[in-house]
């Protein structure tokens, strides 16, 4: 009977997905409540702000929707139990405007305050972002900048055509960048994010353009046969690792664009894709056919060896590295189709302290953010897809909800 | 003793209840039983007239292809030319043969079933294997330009392992 109720417990601790985990280092979190002064309460900001205060894995904020008084310095009694007060104003009359104020809870001393103001309506999530962002200087966090970028991605809408969007990482705003005909694998060019690759599929052969996302300006990289992908633009924005097949043979290169020299990284008569700089950029990370199923490995730029980077999961086809950490996405099960194959994990190049990221859903498309502390990816479960962070340090994790159609690649 | 004798008879109760009983089965194949049982125990067969790689020729119904080609067809995970294949192969070669004037474009595809650059790859791989199937044939590579388009271009959507299938391919065209 202890064996069954062993199993009966094993099954059920294995079926919780990571946002479920004991979050750890709760004690070092701030907790914090927030009140709306808003004329008419916002609830679409409310869960913004929320969402914000809990991926940063720096505060502990009470779920419920607070109303009050902005200008007041008065705490409520139920509320002087937290650290801090955020009250808050929305105001989208002409544009979007947003006070907030950062009160103690214990007697209501302001902390910071802060007004913001845009003349659209449509960025109002970036307002938010970049609030919660703010207070989380003040209070001297580990920088969270990274929830003010864009998100750009690409998804289908019919055969051969696609559109590539820009959202906030919330996805509550979107903004389609390039529609018409079938253009992927957007990739950020530069930290400020002012520009990003992507492969167009307009001539006959797929070319590379990268497009000022505020002129439009575009230009022409490369183009190859076959297909070409920038997989990586190194720190300083000055190298690419591109996969092209030049020759018929999907194989990784690096382009240099200060001299637009391209060096073939992998020679081999498989499929080898979806490089991506590791440790000081000399080396990379990337996807390989070359044991008979694709799985992860590691090579120097500049010389031959390769070593396997992973040694579980039967298909292992997507990556992403930040440093010397590196998040895979590994289907195990034996079945190729149906729900539930593929699962996230963080292992280093160095192939060690390997440990799941999810458990349930089908993960794919992970993405470090600039600073490494938080993976995106996209999950499938049921029927619907959800856009998924995971916050490493605090093992906290979101799930926004996507629209039906399908997303074919994803950039932060 | 008695609650043990109570659980343990409880228990092997509930064990045949939970995997039914082994008693042998009754001899059907016996001398006067022999159609019977046959129909009983055979399992049947399914087919699939619009499956693709049917005798009428590549792709049956589905050749997505254009100007004359055939669409080959890929099992999954696959981009080796299977026998079944390899008329459809030659066939292309004839039709490549005859557009002596015309670029060749081989367009390789994909199911749902992969991710960002790799189901590319694979899309890729499927339609070099295509043409080196053709050039074997003696048609000039030169003439002959490959694109992957991954899983962008499904010609069924339709989640059954039949229309996985049908997006498993490479299509063929002059370029116009």
């Amino acid at each position: 009977m202890k064996y069954i109720l062993l199993l009966l417990l094993s099954i059920n601790l294995f079926a919780v997905d990571a946002t479920l985990k004991i979050e750890t280092d709760v004690e070092h979190r701030s907790r914090i409540a927030l009140v709306d002064g808003s004329v008419v309460p916002n609830d679409k900001i409310f869960k913004i702000l929320l969402a914000d205060l809990k991926i940063s894995g720096h505060f502990l904020a009470d779920t419920t929707q607070h109303t009050g008084d902005i200008t007041s310095n008065f705490i409520e009694p139920a509320l002087k139990s937290k650290e801090y007060v955020l009250k808050y104003a929305l105001s989208q009359a002409t544009g979007t405007k947003l006070v907030i104020r950062l009160l103690k809870a214990s007697d209501g001393t302001q902390v910071f305050k802060k007004s913001y103001s845009i003349p659209t309506t449509r960025k109002m999530p970036f307002l938010a972002h970049k609030a919660i962002s703010d207070i989380n200087n003040v209070l001297k966090y580990p920088d969270i900048s990274w929830i003010n970028r864009y998100v750009v991605f690409t998804r289908y809408t019919t055969p051969r055509q696609s559109e590539i969007l820009l959202a906030d990482y919330t996805f509550n705003y979107q903004k389609v960048i390039i529609r018409g005909g079938l253009n992927l694998f957007p990739k950020w060019a530069d930290k400020k994010q002012k520009s990003f690759y992507y492969t167009s599929y307009a001539g006959l052969v797929p070319t590379l353009y990268k497009i000022n996302i505020y002129s439009g300006a575009k230009k022409k990289i490369a183009s190859s046969e076959g297909m070409i992908v920038c997989s990586d633009v190194s720190k300083n924005g000055s190298k690419l690792l591109l996969t092209m097949a030049p020759k018929g043979q999907a194989d990784i290169y690096e382009l240099n664009l200060a001299t637009n020299a391209k060096t073939r990284v992998t020679n081999f008569n498989g499929i080898d894709v979806n490089g991506k700089y590791v440790d000081d950029e000399s080396r990379m990370v990337f996807v390989s056919n070359r044991l008979g199923y694709a799985n992860i490995f590691k090579k120097s730029i500049h010389s031959s060896a390769v070593s396997q980077v992973v040694y579980h999961g039967r298909n292992n086809n997507a990556c992403d590295a930040h440093g010397d950490k590196i998040v895979y996405s590994s289907r195990e099960s034996k079945n190729a189709f149906g729900s539930n194959t593929f699962n996230l994990y963080l292992t280093s190049s160095r192939g060690s302290g390997t440990r799941p990221l999810t458990t349930t859903g089908t993960n794919q498309f992970p993405r470090f953010s600039t600073d490494g502390s938080v993976i995106l990816y996209i999950k499938h479960r049921g029927n619907g897809s959800s856009i998924g962070y995971t916050n490493l340090a605090s093992q906290q994790s979101l799930l926004f909800p996507l629209g039906g159609r399908k997303i074919q690649s994803i950039d932060w | 003793m008695m609650i043990k004798k109570i659980i343990i008879t409880t228990t092997t109760f509930s064990v045949f209840l939970l995997t039914g009983c082994s008693q042998t089965a009754p001899d059907l194949m016996g001398k006067n039983n022999v159609s019977d049982a046959t129909q009983i125990a055979g399992d049947t067969v399914t087919i699939d007239e619009n499956r693709y790689g049917n005798e009428n020729g590549a792709g049956g119904k589905y050749n997505s292809s254009s100007d004359g080609f055939q669409s080959i067809y890929f099992e999954f995970g696959d981009y080796g030319v299977s026998s079944g294949m390899e008329n459809s192969i030659a066939s292309n070669a004839n039709v490549a043969h005859n557009a002596s004037a015309s670029k060749i474009k081989i367009e390789g595809n994909c199911d749902e079933f992969g991710t960002d650059e790799y189901n590319y790859a694979l899309g890729l791989k499927r339609a070099k294997a295509v043409k080196d199937g053709i050039a074997a044939q003696g048609v000039n590579t030169s003439k002959m330009v490959i694109v992957s388009f991954g899983e962008s271009n499904p010609v069924c959507s339709n989640p059954t392992d039949g229309c996985y299938a049908q997006n498993r391919r490479v299509d063929l065209r002059l370029v116009k």
